[in-house]
């Protein structure tokens, strides 16, 4: 597996944009191959435009929003593109997409050039062209300067108080790929989606470091929010950040290679780096460096590759299985919180209660799940309450599908005549048993198909649990993608695994239904 | 056995009983009678404790319900009122999820705490009685009216109670069905059940009851032996009911 370098960026938004981006990874992987390409260079220079992607999301120093008014753009990566649009005589223009699909968004043709803290990457070369780097990073471990952690080789000892080390990366990143080297008996890796997640986690003391791009340790840790970590040890490891073009347009890339050139020879790289506080003398190799490094690796790979399905379907089914664990955890506690909810919401209730449970519902329901999951795992530690990944998981999708269920029955209940109530009332029963034999069971029945399919749907929303750091199904698709290739292959395999989800609920309820609506023989449900 | 004296109860600032006085007599059959609207509904869901009242006094074979109750009192009082007094519904409100003989055996074996076997014994004897002794595995909806009601009779005989209340239970049946369940009803009558049976349809309460109230916007404007007050209205209420039966 290749390391890739991300850059630092919380993941709030991009986890939810996820499944519509398997869908368009799987269209563009299908039709470029049809696509006739034209000379984007001379695109550039009469459109007067360079287009490049990158990921804006709290892309520190990359490219982001300053903290300070007038709030702009900022970043070394930002001055650096201007710079060399500069040198092509054209104006630089940011394009916004998510850090891991912008090759994808660069074979759409939507960008010119991909400018995001990539690293250069033998995987990566075989599908584009790269540039000359124009910077050359290490990784930086973060730690509490009070905690056990002070540098990376303290981890190639055991952890003093017993337990493994608990290093948090930034998943399927460089660092990632670095941490694989650890002794596994002495270190856990912890995959995060964000930077900054993993970085809360040390703060909170969950973990006891987290191994960061040098450029991202070094801005964050200026920033009053995690002023409190300290860099611990000196900075390892290399690596190469590079723009990568399509793999047609060599001009374009000959033009950026000689625009890079200029600017590293003339000190502007040096000064803008400087401007960020992210230079060094590893920096001063970037001079010498020289143009075959970079030289495509050829090779190809058939455009159905089914070995590739075969060496990872146990990794992919071990995902799914964190995916049915997921859900087939929560959905009952949903379903039992969502019942409570809903008798406590009955007209007859204590007025306060169901003030209290509609607040509830209508705070859940109008929220997001991933938010909900970020505070559950990334806010709450704040007031010193700890949840596993898993038990903020299983309570988060719990807590945000009780609401919906809560509803289902309460439309379900309602649609059960009041007679049925009051019948067992007359027949000396109390209100609580009166909803359990008789209410309960007539509204179930009503209620099992938007409960399957909603259950159904939380197959699929947990998903957003890969802020947890959990690798659920959906985000060991895009790790395999994003690493192996086999976008097509893997997408196929990842959709029918949902579907193979989902098919027994269906059959499932169907089942149900008529076994509720059959002869149930005379003695059902008998003497408690 | 039925004792209710005083009794008001409004729906905001819409009176529906304004002031009732009601003795029922241990083996007397009741009737009350009164045009749409009157109050007759509430009247009997206020003595089992289906509705609730601001004013009076609610007592039965010896428990009494007024307005000044605890909660809890309240509470613990009902219950032991309905578990002496059977009510009947208009629209049967048979449980639909259950046969008919487990909508029979229901309140015997959860509340009773009866033995199942005993439980369907005592609901098989009461099928027969109504004569559906054949339909103790059917659901429901797949009985006529007529058949469901009467089965609704048996699901409250079932509890033994020392009261029957009756809301209108013929007046969602057609003329053959409605026989069916008079026949019912008077045969319980017949064996000396206190009953109070709500209805609009003189030919009932004449059939079945010995005694008649006469409703009338809230309050009773009549009362007497059931043939007197056919014979000789008073009030221009019982005239109306009546001249109303006739013209139809
Ligand atoms: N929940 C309620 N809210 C407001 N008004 C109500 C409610 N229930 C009953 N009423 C009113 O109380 C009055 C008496 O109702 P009730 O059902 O006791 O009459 P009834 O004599 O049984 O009539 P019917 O012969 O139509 O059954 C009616 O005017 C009705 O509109
Ligand atoms: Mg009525």
């Amino acid at each position: 597996m290749e390391e890739d370098a991300p850059p630092p960026r919380p993941s709030l938004v991009h986890l939810t944009i996820r499944s519509l981006v398997i869908i368009s990874l799987l269209l563009s992987a299908i039709t470029q191959a049809s696509a006739q390409p034209p000379d984007t260079l001379a695109n550039v220079r009469t459109s007067h435009r360079l287009t490049y992607g990158a990921d804006e999301e709290g892309g520190a120093p990359y490219i982001y929003i300053d903290r300070e008014p007038p709030h702009g753009r900022v970043g070394f990566e930002v001055e650096l593109m201007d710079r060399v649009a500069q040198k092509l005589g054209v104006r630089a223009e940011f394009s916004q997409a998510l850090w891991e699909n912008l090759l994808q968004v660069l074979d759409r043709r939507e960008i010119d050039v991909v400018v995001n803290g990539y690293e250069l990457t033998e995987r990566r070369t075989r599908d584009y062209l790269p540039t000359r780097p124009y910077y050359v990073y290490q990784l930086q471990l973060m730690a509490l300067p009070n905690g056990p952690v002070h540098s990376l080789a303290d981890l190639s000892l055991p952890r003093p108080g017993g337990g493994q080390w608990q290093v948090g990366v930034l998943g399927n990143s460089a660092a990632d790929n670095y941490a694989q080297k650890f002794d596994s008996r002495l270190v856990r890796v912890v995959r995060f989606d964000g930077a900054t997640n993993a970085m809360m986690k040390v703060r909170s003391g969950q973990i006891d470091a987290t191994l960061q791009d040098l450029p991202a340790a070094q801005y964050y840790i200026r920033q009053p929010e995690f002023s409190m970590l300290s860099l611990a040890g000196p900075a390892e490891g290399s690596g190469y950040y590079v723009m990568y073009v399509r793999k047609g347009d060599v001009a374009l890339r000959d033009a950026l290679d000689d625009a890079l050139d200029a600017l590293t020879r003339s000190g502007e790289l040096r000064a803008i780096l400087e401007k960020y506080h992210i230079w060094n003398d590893a920096q001063l190799s970037l001079g010498g460096w020289s143009k075959d490094k970079t030289a495509p690796v050829a090779t190809s790979r058939p455009m159905f590759d089914l070995t590739l399905l075969r060496d990872f379907i146990p990794t992919l089914l071990a995902s799914a299985g964190v995916t049915i664990g997921l859900a087939c955890a929560s959905m009952p506690l949903a379903i039992i919180a969502g019942l409570f909810i809903a008798i406590g919401r009955l007209p007859e209730s204590p007025r306060v209660l169901r003030w209290i449970l509609s607040t509830y519902v209508e705070v859940i329901r109008g929220t997001p799940l991933m938010l909900q999951l970020f505070v559950l795992f990334y806010v709450l530690p704040e007031l010193g309450i700890l949840l596993s990944p898993w038990a903020a998981g299983i309570l988060g999708l719990a807590i945000n599908y009780s609401a919906y269920e809560a509803e289902i029955y309460r439309a379900g209940l309602q649609a059960i005549p009041r007679g049925q109530m009051e019948a067992a009332l007359a027949l000396g029963m109390s209100r609580s048993m009166a909803l359990r034999r008789v209410v309960v069971p007539q509204a179930a029945r009503i209620v099992i198909p938007p409960v399957t399919s909603d259950f159904i749907a939380l197959f699929k929303d947990t998903s957003v649990c890969s802020v947890l750091t959990l690798t659920e199904l959906t985000k060991r698709y895009s790790i395999l993608s994003n690493n192996v290739g086999g976008v097509v292959e893997f997408g196929i395999a990842t959709g029918l695994l949902y579907l193979l989800m989902s098919l027994p609920l269906t059959w499932l309820s169907r089942a149900m239904e008529r076994r509720l609506d059959g002869v149930s023989g005379p003695l059902k449900g008998g003497k408690r | 056995m039925i004792d209710v004296s005083g009794l008001v109860k409004s729906h905001g600032d819409h009176p529906v009983l304004r002031g009732v006085d009601l003795t029922v007599a241990q083996g007397e059959a009741t009737a009350i009678i009164g045009a749409s609207g009157s109050g007759k509904s509430t009247l009997v869901r206020c003595i089992n404790g289906l509705e609730t009242f601001d004013e009076g006094k609610v007592a039965v074979d010896g428990l009494d319900l007024c307005c000044t109750l605890s909660r809890r009192e309240r509470e613990r009082t009902v219950r032991a009122i309905r578990l002496r007094a059977g009510m009947v519904f208009q629209q049967y409100n048979l449980f639909p999820h259950r046969t008919i003989l487990e909508n029979v055996i229901e309140g015997p074996v959860h509340v009773l705490k009866l033995g199942v076997d005993e439980a369907i014994e005592r609901a098989r004897k009461l099928l027969d009685r109504v004569g559906l002794g054949d339909r103790a595995d059917s659901r429901p909806r797949e009985l006529s009216g007529g058949q469901q009601q009467r089965v609704a009779i048996a699901r409250a005989l079932a509890m033994k109670p020392r009261v029957m209340l009756f809301d209108e239970p013929t007046s969602a049946l057609d003329p053959r069905m409605t026989l069916e369940v008079v026949a019912v009803i008077k045969d319980l009558a017949s064996d000396g059940l206190t009953m109070i049976v709500v209805t609009h349809e003189m030919a009932f309460a004449r059939n079945v009851a010995q005694t008649v109230h006469v409703l009338d916007e809230g309050k009773i404007v009549e009362s007497g032996p059931i043939c007197e007050v056919f014979e000789n209205p008073q009030s221009q209420a019982a005239r109306g009911l009546l001249n109303h039966v006739e013209a139809a």
